[in-house]
């Protein structure tokens, strides 16, 4: 008993852990996943190692640009370190040196038929009105791990069906699995925590706080970032189905900061804007204005040319039409009261031919700015100017020695007399009334809708945006983006720089384009450095691809790999051929 | 399959000839009775009238189109839209027939009901039945059995081609459905009052997971009842 009570010397420790092994490769960690040799740096998840050496595993929850809640339990995985040979979830464990880890087990396989079993316990599988299907991961993750019939023998758990959060958003209660993305979505990145979870158990759902809706500026991303059909978007709610619609990679033009969209199209009608991802402007995520901003595309667009105003109009061939216009404009390039009023909305290429044209055809020293008014502004993505092109316009003026001067400038000069007629490239102006001021000019107008300051114009030449055409936007920070062609131009329509191209002929200027390209190789060196590195087949572009182009959704949320991400353009035959013809 | 003939010379009998003309006056004349007093085809649905016994023909001749044999079961009809109990449209517009239509014949508009336990409905859909090729795979597409192709009919003719483009409430019609899980019973609708609400739940059956005849096909429908049916007419008529 003494002994015992009073030891003589202390146990020997117990034997922990083994040391850890020395690092194969010093600063970074070396695992094995499913027999590949992954080296990442320290603090790398699994999931992300293992999609470093294109080993998928599942998951719902997991969003790389949010904290990990590792609550969807779809990505577990065997993993050699794990506490009593349990799986752990790959989205939130790090790999540790010289751990193995199993991603194809039957315990694994098992793991994820159960998984998702439970998440489709109470789904109510009501695909055919799910705006989600066809780019729902419960569709192809069930087809993918599960593939078994429910077992569920009494009736579902019925939640709210039709539940509008808030002006942009629609949320089915009864088809979410809970994730919570959006809800660490609104309180990490918009900083807004506008959603949490309500009740308990199968009874939980996410919900706003009562009364308040969910209006904050960044909740359309809700809608991106829910892995199934829960959070719709009110807009393009029941208007399509998305097996059906093509992607263009393109870029907003809702405001200066450029994001990187993906527009959706089908039969020459866009549908909806996505988020791009790109770091260095958007990251993967947009504005609910620039989200809706596709509108001006589709509705109350100029398709013919027409001369004259209100009841003498008419339409006029599209041959014809730049002619006319040069002859309503030749008197007063003379007389020297002839004013060009360039919009911050058209594309870099666009305005290169038109500072081109009034340079040298309009024989004019400064062009006014137009382009939509100012909004509001934010310090995340939302810039104050609403125009995409603003940069790319004092380049281009700037590249022909042009001075650009404000709309305001211009209607002050129409009121003293000094300008009687007016070259409008683009007609959105920041001020309607004011445009009615110009009413009383000859006025050519190229336009993309029939706006106040179109049906004001004497020639009406109908112009396409930039959805119907291959072109560059520059940024507020100078950053040259380009963005493809969604889909040919609608009607009689062409781009600003054809019909300033066209302009430009009839004006007795050697001008003659094919496409967005050659316009930029052929005016682009008159930019000089100001657009740095930038190439315009940065973004390898096919022109129109016919049929159905398959939605690109992998870079946004991580979908599953397969025919839904586009092929890398690197490897298509057209980019082939299109590097073949550049070099 | 041909006749064998074996290259052999004529027997005594043959060679006699009359042996032989009377024994095909014998085939010809027992044809001839058995078309004349027992049907050829053994298939009791082919016919709506009273058949078998002396005195009256079995014979198949159908006096079209006053007589028309039944279609069978699987027989592919003109197609309609099935109702529910309320007359709405079971379709919710998930465009399924539209995106397998080989031919491209179907047009379809979604919109959005304000207060219905289903949220989607076809506003426009459209077939246009001189396009449709009739391989019903709309039928087997259809996640909500509700378009069928039923109703035993042929594409009524028509002197314009626009008669021929069928719209949502021409191809509404037939018998009303309803399955045990449908979101109008489990969930109620305002345009369904509560005590029929009650007496389709006990009804409803659950939803066909193997499309037998019963299940795909209307309720009632039966060829042998469409041939007693027109038995009957055709009874009273001759009264």
């Amino acid at each position: 008993m003494a002994e015992e009570k009073k030891p003589d010397a202390a146990p020997p420790k117990p034997p922990g852990p083994p040391a850890p092994p020395p690092p194969k490769n010093p600063g970074f960690v070396t695992a094995i996943v499913d027999g590949k040799e992954v080296v990442v740096k320290p603090g790398t998840t699994v999931i992300e190692a293992a999609k470093a050496v294109g080993i998928d595993i599942p998951y719902y929850c997991y969003h790389k640009r949010l904290s990990i809640a590792a609550n969807c339990r779809m990505c577990l995985v065997e993993m050699s370190n794990a506490p009593g040979g349990k799986l752990m979830p790959a989205c939130q464990m790090p790999v540790a040196e010289g751990v193995t880890v199993k991603t194809d087990t039957p315990r694994v396989k098992d793991q994820q038929r159960a998984t998702l079993e439970f998440l489709l316990l109470n789904h109510p599988v009501d695909c055919s009105i799910c705006d989600q299907a066809g780019e729902c991961k419960l569709q192809d993750y069930y087809m993918a791990y599960d593939r078994q019939p429910s077992r569920l023998d009494v009736p579902k758990v019925m939640k709210g069906k039709r539940v509008e959060l808030g002006p942009t958003v629609t949320l089915d209660q009864e088809r979410c699995i809970l994730c919570t993305r959006c809800v660490r979505f609104m309180r990490e990145v918009a900083e807004n925590p506008q959603l949490g979870v309500a009740q308990r158990g199968n009874e939980s759902f996410i919900t706003t706080f009562p009364g308040q809706p969910l209006d904050d500026k960044y909740a359309g991303n809700v809608v991106d970032i829910c892995p199934v059909g829960a959070l719709t978007s009110t807009d393009f709610r029941f208007r399509g189905r998305v097996w059906f619609m093509s992607s263009a990679r393109s870029i907003c033009t809702g405001c200066a900061r450029g994001c990187n969209t993906f527009l959706d199209y089908l039969n020459d009608v866009t549908y909806r804007y996505r988020p791009r991802e790109n770091d260095a402007v958007n990251e993967e995520w947009m504005c609910d204005d620039g989200r809706t901003s596709y509108k001006y595309l589709n509705a109350g667009r100029v398709l013919v040319a027409r001369e004259g105003r209100g009841a003498n109009a008419q339409p006029l061939p599209r041959k014809v039409a730049p002619r006319r216009a040069a002859e309503v404009l030749l008197p007063h390039v003379a007389a020297g009261s002839l004013a060009v009023l360039l919009s911050p909305v058209a594309s870099l290429e666009d305005l290169l031919v038109a500072c081109k044209v009034a340079k040298e055809g309009l024989k004019v020293a400064e062009v006014y700015a137009g382009g939509r008014a100012d909004g509001w502004q934010d310090d995340f993505l939302k810039r104050a100017d609403e125009n995409p092109n603003r940069k790319g316009l004092e380049l281009a003026a700037a590249a022909y020695g042009l001075a650009v001067r404000p709309f305001a400038d211009l209607v002050a000069a129409a009121g003293a007399g000094k300008v009687k007629a007016l070259w409008a490239v683009g007609t959105e102006v920041p001020d309607a009334k004011a445009a009615e001021k110009l009413g009383a000019l000859e006025v050519v107008a190229q336009s993309y809708g029939d706006t106040a300051l179109a049906q004001h114009a004497t020639v009406l030449l109908p112009a396409s945006p930039h959805s119907e055409m291959d072109g560059t936007f520059v940024n507020f920070e100078g950053r040259a983006q380009r963005f493809e062609m969604a889909y040919f131009p609608k009607g009689e329509s062409r781009p600003h720089w054809a019909l300033a191209a066209e302009l430009g002929a009839a004006l007795g200027l050697p001008l003659a384009f094919a496409s967005g390209r050659e316009v930029f190789a052929a005016l682009g060196p008159q930019l000089g450095a100001a657009l740095g590195d930038f190439a315009w087949d940065s973004l390898a572009s096919t022109g129109k691809r016919l049929g159905i182009v398959p939605l690109a959704a992998g870079t946004v949320d991580g979908r599953l790999p397969g025919n839904r991400d586009r092929v890398p353009s690197e490897t298509t035959e057209d980019y082939r051929r299109a590097m073949s013809r550049t070099s | 399959m041909p006749y064998q003939l074996e290259n052999r010379p004529p027997d005594l009998r043959e060679s006699m000839y009359f042996p032989e003309i009377i024994r095909g006056i014998g085939t010809i004349t027992k044809h001839f009775l058995k078309n004349l007093f027992f049907s050829r085809d053994a298939n009791p649905d082919i016919l709506a009238r009273k058949r078998g016994g002396f005195g009256h023909s079995d014979n198949v001749t159908l006096q079209y189109p006053e007589e028309r044999a039944p279609y069978a079961p699987a027989y592919r009809g003109l197609h309609r839209l099935v109702p529910r109990e309320d007359g709405k449209p079971r379709c919710v517009a998930c465009y399924m027939c539209a995106t397998i239509c080989p031919a491209q014949c179907i047009y379809i508009e979604a919109a959005e009901y304000p207060d219905d336990p289903v949220e989607k409905y076809p506003a426009k859909f459209v077939i246009d039945e001189l396009r449709c090729i009739v391989c019903g795979f709309c039928v087997e597409a259809c996640p909500k059995d509700a378009i069928r192709m039923d109703s035993g009919e042929h594409t009524p003719p028509s002197y314009e081609r626009s008669a021929q483009i069928w719209d949502e409430k021409r191809l509404l019609r037939g018998p009303p459905v309803s399955y045990q899980y449908d979101p109008w019973l489990r969930r109620g609708s305002p345009s369904i009052p509560p005590d029929k609400l009650e007496e389709m739940r006990a009804r409803a059956k659950p939803f066909p997971t193997v499309a037998t005849d019963e299940a795909s096909q209307t309720p009632g429908f039966s060829v042998r009842a469409l041939a007693a049916e027109a038995r009957d007419r055709a009874q009273a008529a001759r009264k």
